[in-house]
């Protein structure tokens, strides 16, 4: 039965009637044109144009010998040809893909260096200004110390000074501001006094005058005495330029002796003004 | 023209039949097995489709070189044919690869794009 297949072919070519194509010969035909019509005519037609070829060698074979079984092996190798040049062509494509993803990829980080080193530069704006405000700062501080330095130098020269848990005290004599039982200031009372306004004038510290006494005579009127003593001082600090909101008054009559009230001496200093300088809040 | 076709076709199937003439392929089947190193050695074996062809290539080469000497002319197709596939392997296989890393590289895109 099968020895008649290839005595039928055979006049099937003699009558000049079509070869039926072997598979390998139809997919090679279906695989080129797939590839012809594909991305590989543009990214690789050097392989195209071989597979091309090898299917033209392969008809040729058809048409010659259809019947050898290298016309088959041509076809699969035709076949073969148009599918290496679609998977090269893919293959280049994805290459591509790649080379551009990376790209886009790199300036996207390009992008955001930039944008970190804009933050950056900001950052470090900022930091300078404030490292700037800082040494300002610093200087103004400076500036005070070495004003209230002078203010105290100056003050130390008419009337003693000494620091303490309250902050800077400036004592002056009672006798040296106010004649005895009085409070109204002596002349000369008022050059020291125009001499400690001016040293302290623009600190802007809080400031207490205390008014004291010795203890002879009546607490009571002790008391009135100091607490009047220290207001008239007080007041006429805030006639020479203290803000008045910065200094207050206060009579403490004989409590807070600086010295034993038995002896002259120790009366006399008992006696006295003090201005206490509060450190800056 | 035709006379020298005809010519030249008598002349084939005269070689054919005695079988002669076509020198042994020893060139083409060193050119097939030097394509099947580079597709086992591109990542051919890793990949399904490739793998195939790349047996296919190992089949053909080792039936070419049986047939060297003895039928020359079906040694030289076959060496032709190992190495069409070996080549259809190794382009497969670097296919595969280079649609993995464009996948890879789309996706790092993306990530970067996301921050």
């Amino acid at each position: 039965m099968w020895a008649l297949v290839p005595m039928a072919l055979g006049a099937l070519v003699a009558c000049g009637g079509e070869r039926i194509p072997p598979k390998a010969l139809v997919d090679a035909r279906a695989d080129f044109t797939r590839t012809q019509g594909g991305i590989a005519i543009q990214l690789d037609p050097t392989d195209v144009h071989e597979a091309d070829l090898a299917l033209q060698r392969a008809e040729q074979a058809f048409r010659d010998s259809p019947d050898e079984a290298s016309t088959v092996d041509l076809a699969i190798i035709a076949d073969r040809k148009a599918l290496i040049a679609q998977a090269e062509a893919e293959a280049l494509k994805a290459q591509n893909d790649v080379q551009q993803a990376k790209q886009q990829l790199d300036a996207a980080k390009a992008a955001q260096l930039q944008n970190t080193q804009g933050q950056l530069s900001q950052t470090q704006l900022q930091l300078q200004q404030q490292q700037a405000a800082s040494v300002a700062q610093q200087q103004q501080l400076q500036d005070l110390q070495a004003k209230l330095k002078d203010a105290r130098d100056t003050i130390a020269k008419i009337a003693t000074v000494k620091d303490d848990d309250r902050g800077m005290v400036i004592t002056l004599q009672g006798e040296v501001l106010f004649k005895t039982g009085k409070y109204d200031l002596k002349p000369a009372a008022m050059a020291k006094l125009d001499t400690i306004a001016e040293a302290l004038k623009g600190k802007e510290q809080p400031t207490v005058v205390y008014g004291y006494t010795d203890n002879v005579g009546a607490r009571d009127m002790n008391m009135g005495l100091s607490q009047n003593r220290a207001q008239a001082v007080r007041d006429y600090l805030v006639s020479k330029g203290i803000p008045q909101d910065l200094v207050t008054a206060q009579g403490k009559g004989p409590d807070e002796p600086v010295a034993d009230n038995a002896s002259v001496e120790g009366r006399a200093q008992n006696r006295r003004v003090e201005i206490v300088v509060q450190p800056k809040k | 023209m035709r006379p020298i076709t005809a010519c030249g076709a008598l002349c084939v199937v005269g070689a054919m039949a005695c079988g002669a003439s076509v020198p042994p392929p020893n060139d083409s089947w060193a050119a097939a097995q030097a394509d099947v190193g580079r597709a086992q050695s591109g990542g051919a074996p890793e990949n399904p489709d490739a793998k195939l062809h790349l047996q296919l290539a190992q089949e053909d080469l080792q039936k070419a070189k049986q047939l060297i000497g003895e039928d020359n002319r079906r040694a030289t197709t076959l060496s032709e044919l190992a190495r069409v596939e070996a080549q259809l392997a190794l382009s497969l296989a670097k296919d595969a690869s280079s649609q993995v890393e464009a996948t890879k590289a789309q996706s790092d895109l993306q990530k970067a794009s996301a921050k």
